[in-house]
């Protein structure tokens, strides 16, 4: 087990390290530079610019440069943002979109977990068709529509809750925001434990608790939920990491100050500094998820050893 | 689940959808649009539009930043909150020379800092000289350039020295190189007329000038002689630059070079309350330009201190009406009233919340739910103005400092011929496109129609007719001599914009409109922002791209030097012309304010000759504000001085109409 | 049923079908170890989001394998179990109905009111958007029946072209989709060892780039030539980005093929290499395969709108489903049939892709049709 970990551990930092090349070589493709505006700039403020930043040395000082901070963990100063760090960013944002993020994910465990497992249990009722058609719909409703629609019921028309922006947790703002999100997930989830659910309830081991002359209850909550679940846990490791390090739509339509949000508009403002940051971050993170999630199985399935 | 369930489920969705929406719809025959619930206290919540780049005020650029910037930081004038006119702020008046070149001004005893210094007029000395650190790489230091040898300093010049006699050579005796001035840090171009290479000449020429407000000093005698010739200082660049021309090399054959110091700059403090200003060549639209930002007065030892830190909560000193508490990107930037302000028993804000966001659907969303009390411009979507938005009493408008224009790239064919470039100009109804974004007005010229004293030229006017028969005299026609649209080569031509809701709407409208006029399709492209840039701006568009520009000031000739330089593109039209230079340098040398204007008119004449540009709109500043919320007037740049702004909780005064704009005098505003 | 598996599934990453109560799932260090087996149903894991699938494929139990080898009365058997299933029915006939009215939509229209997609009335009191069934003075009217958009078109006539743009990203994004993560996954699943090892790290790798510069630099150096040119380069940039999933999908297929007889059989008597990966072993693993490309189309689509919403989209006039929905929402307190008409027809298409979908797996899948 330590060994495994031990071993994924290191592989992440090569690998780290070819996505942050990547993506530099990709930013330098890309037309267009972070300080260009709609009046195109004299050419000598242009070079003092260039000059300030180090962009007029040789490519490979500048490509050493950036992989030297990388391996420091230190990504220097957002290009855009002239006074913050990329870690200050990181530092600040990342705790926003994770509660946004967790909160989101836990609220679609519980719904989920609750409509997938007795949809499982009253498999061909009214109940089952009704929750999954649901989750269908879930599936196939965009966040980008959901969204805006649940500002106009909830805030414009009823003037319940605040339309966007963050207040700090916990508050009212992230209501919206949450299921939102959540919705999806929330879907998924449903399909999944239902799907575990109804494997685990035919096998053997749950036809023994029943022999045994255990409440369906206790066969439930003892023995079929903890091997229907494994789906959702497969699920939960890499939907977590994708739900902390940011959900574009979601942030934007809500003015989140969120790391999705930092994200794309770093993209658009060609920040370098801030993409490799968190492209660092991400990937760092998408691999330990991962990792946690594999750990997580041993402890829920006895069965897997490593 | 059944077919029929999965129908009743739809039907409910969009049942649901529908009468919500129904109840919005409703909402907009209000008197005023959502929630009407004022704040407590003396507190305005204000969106300002995308997060500030930086709140040093010589790091950024934009209106975003400009909008905070007047509550954390003033300059030595004020924006009057109505027509942006030149108030004093730290300055409590001034003096301005006959040509325009000197500028004295004198500054109150009272004004402070938020940390209780005085602000003096070498707080001022010092901005400016730190805003053109060549180190500092401020993108907008250009706007400075007219301070003399501000330009030299921050492009890294030197001055020539005669080793042997000492004499620094003067501009006026260099050969004129090309016009344009050709490569970075060359040389800015001599404008004063009466090149005086004689210091005891000129010491008589300054003593015709002596009623000059402020005494004479050694650095006034200086910074008076004429002007010296500057060359770069980094040698691989002079060497460049001399290797293009061969006589200028042997002219400084032999010299010395003297790098321009920051000391250099036509900057002076002649005591603590008197700061002069030297002018490289005539700007009457000079108090203009410093109200911007740039020019604003930033506190010297806490940049020193605290670097690139400075501008963060704790470290920063501020010198505006309001000072900063609390700043968290993306969300919220805070600003308190400065105690320490020179008039802060006028100033009634006690808190302003700015919220940075992009959104509009989202900023509108926090508006009707009076979660903000007012909004930026450009806010309210086009597209809701027909549908009674106008009408709402909170709606403000007014034409706006801007205007909007697609460049045509006059370097590649079939653009390159003024006729087609005419023709498609006179093919577009802009007064149906007005009336289709119904606030804006329609443009005829590049200079928006807000500067009463300058005399507009009217370009072409639609007339469809006109422009196929000079399409047809380009060559595009069939064999009866009428101009064929077959005959046009549609793939060579493309309308090129940003991605943004409005551009696109608009150049939808224009390719209908050539469509329906010439029968010819041009085909839309829009770019991500920074993609699109370099595109434009090195011409490698084919036909058409939008362009906009924001007034930098309240002149015509911000839009007018657009045109000015050669290098880089020409702001994306490959068009220049050294006439056309010519014609604004001697207006803006004209001391006669109505001579100028008609001298800047004829230059914007010759422009809409050769038709560079293709005037689109005058946009106007859509946008809203709480009727509780007053002193936030709809002037043309929505650039609003704080200090003026207050909540009214008295319902009974409450702004039943967009505010009274005809009165200028601020006594009036309750001053 | 199941102890007669040959050599033990190397399940990196990946799940095993393998009902409970069977041997040890064993962990092969192939590589790095992604995850370990477990437990599951195929197909649940594979959803309409490519990025949430974790695994690098399902893996076959041994009767599946058995069917698939019995050749083509598995297609028919499919076909017919899955006109069985009432849903995946409706789903079909739903998608059958929306690709017919798309493709003759648009001309019926025209022919009828006149109204194409980029139609713009020349009087300027048209150029706004009125509600559906209404004509511009308040009065019923059949011209317009969802209505018209900001700048007065139709928004039917809208709705029906941005239809075929968003199929037809569907349709070529699978399509690159299926063609390089397949032969990308068969070629690692079936190489192993070191080579599999190299090619799923570079997928890995590439999974963690941002997709967003990636169609940036591609917009910037192949776009540009005309706005059809650049759909398609759009259609060919979104499925450049899923075929990673797909190829962790096949290489997990692969890898449970691999040692069977048949393949043993054909290693044997000579073939080469690529004629056993695309001749032997890919046609046997194309059902999950298949079912996958089904989801991978909603999540195409739902990409292609946000693309369009940064404005790295489909180029004006033109709109796709999710342009047409983006619009929408901004208008959406005023004009509220601007999201209806678009938001519902995706939605509607989705919901049947997504029951043919699950209809199709179960069809592929008799064992588990009752759930």
């Amino acid at each position: 087990m330590f060994r495994f970990i031990v071993r994924r551990l290191i592989v992440t930092v090569p690998m780290v390290l070819i996505v942050i090349s990547l993506t530099w070589a990709l930013i330098r493709l890309a037309p267009g530079n972070f300080y260009e505006g709609e009046k195109k700039l004299p050419a000598s403020i242009e070079k003092n610019i260039r000059a300030k930043y180090g962009l007029d040395q040789p490519m490979y000082v500048q490509y050493g440069r950036v992989m030297g901070n990388i391996l420091r963990l230190d990504f220097g100063n957002s290009l855009r943002y002239e006074n913050e760090t990329v870690n200050d960013i990181l530092k600040r944002t990342v705790p926003v979109s994770a509660v946004i993020g967790f909160c989101a994910y836990t609220l679609a465990l519980v719904v989920g977990i609750t409509f997938g497992t007795l949809a499982a249990l009253k498999q061909n009722s009214k109940l089952d068709y009704a929750s999954m058609g649901l989750a269908m719909l879930g599936i196939s409703m965009p966040n980008f529509v959901l969204g805006p629609i649940l500002v106009l019921v909830f805030s414009l028309s009823l003037y319940w809750l605040p339309p966007a922006r963050w207040g700090g947790f916990p508050s009212w703002n992230i209501l919206l925001p949450v299921i939102t999100l959540s919705a999806v997930y929330m879907a998924y989830i449903a399909r999944l434990t239902r799907a575990g659910m109804l494997e685990v309830l035919r096998s053997d081991y749950i036809r023994t608790a029943r022999a045994k002359g255990l409440t369906e209850r206790q066969v439930v909550m003892r023995h079929a939920l903890r091997g229907g679940l494994l789906p959702v846990v497969s699920f939960t490791g890499p939907a977590l990491a994708i739900l902390i390090t940011g959900t574009v739509v979601v942030e934007r339509i809500f003015a989140l100050p969120g790391l999705g949000n930092y994200f794309i508009n770093a993209n658009l403002n060609r920040d370098e500094p801030l993409i490799l940051g968190i492209v660092a971050f991400a990937s760092i993170l998408v691999l330990i998820f991962n990792l946690l999630v594999d750990i997580a199985y041993g402890f829920i399935d006895p069965r897997i050893r490593y | 689940m059944t077919e029929t369930k999965t129908a009743r489920l739809l039907a409910f969705a969009l049942a649901a959808t529908l009468i919500s929406a129904g109840c919005a719809r409703r909402d907009m025959s209000n008197e005023f649009f959502g929630q009407l619930e004022p704040p407590p206290g003396q507190t305005l919540r204000y969106i300002s539009g995308s997060e500030p780049e930086s709140l040093d005020p010589h790091m950024s650029s934009g209106q975003p930043e400009a909008r905070l910037d007047i509550a954390l930081y003033e300059g030595l004038v004020e924006y009057h909150p109505k027509t942006m006119e030149p108030i004093p702020g730290v300055a409590e008046r001034w003096e301005i020379d006959e040509d325009a070149t000197e500028y004295v001004f004198f500054l109150r005893g009272n004004a402070k800092f938020s940390n209780g210094d005085p602000i003096t007029a070498h707080d001022f000395v010092y901005s400016f000289r730190r805003g053109l650190k060549p180190e500092l790489a401020s993108r907008v230091a250009y706007m400075a350039y007219e301070l003399k040898y501000a330009e030299a300093y921050n492009t890294h010049g030197a001055f020539v020295r005669d080793p042997k006699t000492g004499r620094f050579l003067p501009a006026s005796e260099t050969p004129k190189p090309a016009e344009g001035g050709g490569e970075a840090g060359a040389q800015p171009q001599p404008a004063s007329p009466a090149p005086h290479d004689e210091e005891s000449l000129h010491r008589s020429e300054l003593g015709k000038k002596g009623e000059d407000a402020a005494p004479d000093t050694e650095f006034h005698r200086f910074i008076h002689t004429p002007e010296r010739l500057v060359v770069p200082a980094d040698e691989k660049d002079r060497a460049k630059a001399l290797k293009a021309d061969p006589k200028l090399a042997a002219l400084v054959e032999g010299k010395e070079f003297v790098p321009v110091r920051a000391e250099d700059i036509g900057v002076e403090a002649v005591d603590d309350r008197t700061l002069r200003l030297t002018l490289r060549q005539p700007a009457p639209y000079f108090l203009g330009l410093i109200q911007h930002q740039f020019f604003r007065v930033i506190h010297g030892p806490t940049v020193e201190r605290f670097g690139v830190n400075w501008t963060k909560p704790g470290n920063i000193v501020s010198s505006g009406s309001h000072m900063l508490a609390e700043h968290k990107p993306y969300n919220q930037l805070v600003v308190v009233k400065n105690p320490h302000y020179w008039d802060a028993p006028n100033v009634r804000l006690e808190t302003i919340y700015f919220y940075p966001l992009e959104d509009n659907t989202t900023m509108m969303n926090l508006y009707k739910a009076g979660e903000v009390d007012a909004v930026y411009n450009h806010t309210v979507p086009a597209s809701w103005l027909k549908s009674g938005v106008r009408h709402v009493k909170d709606y403000m408008d007014a034409p706006e400092n801007v205007s909007e224009f697609y460049v045509m790239n006059t370097r590649k064919a079939p653009m390159n011929d003024v006729r087609v470039r005419k023709a498609f100009n006179m093919a577009v109804d802009k007064q149906a496109l007005a009336d289709w974004r119904v606030v804006v007005k329609p443009s005829y010229s590049l200079v928006p129609g807000i500067f009463l004293k300058y005399p507009r030229p009217k370009g072409d006017g639609f007339d469809p007719e006109r422009a196929k028969q000079l399409l047809a005299e380009a060559g595009y026609k069939g064999a009866d001599g009428k101009f064929d649209p077959k005959k046009f080569p549609t793939s060579e031509v493309e309308i090129n914009y940003n991605t943004n809701e409005s551009n696109r709407q608009i150049a939808e409208f224009i390719q209908a409109q050539w469509k329906q006029n010439l029968g010819i399709t041009v085909a839309l492209r829009n770019t991500e922002w920074k993609t699109y840039l370099p595109m434009r701006s090195k011409l490698e568009y084919k036909g058409f791209a939008r362009a906009g520009w924001v007034g930098d000031y309240m002149d015509p000739y911000t839009y007018l030097n657009l045109y000015t330089t050669k290098e880089g593109g020409d702001n994306g039209t490959g068009w220049y012309d050294p006439k056309y230079v010519a014609k604004l340098n001697e207006a803006n040398r004209e001391p006669n304010e109505e001579r100028r204007m008609a001298l800047l008119a004829e230059a914007e004449k010759m422009l809409l000759e050769v038709q560079p540009v293709l005037p689109l709109v005058i946009p106007a500043t859509s946008w809203m504000k709480k009727p509780y919320v007053k002193g936030l007037y709809p002037n043309p740049q929505t650039l609003h001085a704080w200090k003026f702004v207050y909540i009214e909780h008295d319902r009974s005064k409450w702004d039943q109409r967009m505010p009274d704009m005809s009165t200028a005098d601020l006594a009036e505003l309750g001053r | 049923m199941t102890e007669d598996r040959t050599p033990q599934v190397p399940t990196e990453e990946g799940r095993s079908t393998e009902p409970h109560g069977s041997g040890q799932p064993a962990l092969t260090p192939r590589g790095t170890p992604q995850s370990p087996p477990v437990s599951t149903r195929r197909g649940d894991e594979i959803h309409a989001f490519p990025e949430m699938a974790v695994g690098e494929g399902d893996v076959r139990t041994v009767d599946e394998d058995a069917r698939a080898v019995s050749g083509t009365s598995l297609w028919k058997d499919a076909w017919r179990r899955l006109l069985r299933n009432r849903l995946a029915v409706f789903g079909m006939v739903v998608v059958i109905l929306i690709i017919v009215s798309v493709i003759v939509g648009p001309p019926l229209i025209k022919a009828a009111t006149g109204f194409q997609y980029d139609t713009m009335p020349g009087d300027s009191k048209l150029t706004q958007s009125f509600p559906p069934f209404s004509s511009p003075d308040g009065q019923f009217s059949a011209t317009h029946p969802m209505g018209t958009d900001s700048a007065g078109r139709d928004m039917l006539a809208r709705v029906l072209q941005g239809g075929r743009i968003s199929l037809m990203v569907a349709v070529i994004s699978t399509f690159v989709s299926l063609l390089i993560g397949i032969t990308w996954g068969a070629t690692a699943g079936y190489l192993g060892g070191k080579a599999d090892d190299v090619m799923m790290r570079i997928v890995d790798v590439l999974y963690a780039i941002p997709y967003m510069m990636v169609v940036i630099v591609l917009l910037a150096f192949f776009g540009g030539r005309s706005p059809l040119q650049q759909i398609f380069l759009l259609f060919a940039a979104l499925g450049a980005v899923s075929w990673l999933t797909m190829a962790r999908i096949v290489r997990g297929q692969i890898i449970s093929l691999k040692n069977q007889e048949f393949v043993l059989a054909a290693r044997a008597t000579g073939v080469s290499t690529p004629k056993i990966i695309f001749r032997h072993l890919v046609p046997n693993a194309l059902g999950p395969v298949i079912v996958y490309a089904t989801l991978t189309i909603p999540s195409v689509m739902l990409q292609e709108a946000f693309l369009s919403f940064l404005g790295l989209g489909v180029q004006a006039p033109y709109a796709s489903w999710g342009s047409l929905a983006q619009e929408g929402i901004q208008n959406i307190a005023v004009f509220p049939w601007q999201l209806i008409f678009p938001g519902v027809t995706m939605a509607l298409t989705l919901f049947s892709l997504n029951f043919l979908g699950d209809g199709l797996r179960d069809a592929l899948d008799p064992q588990m049709r009752k759930f």
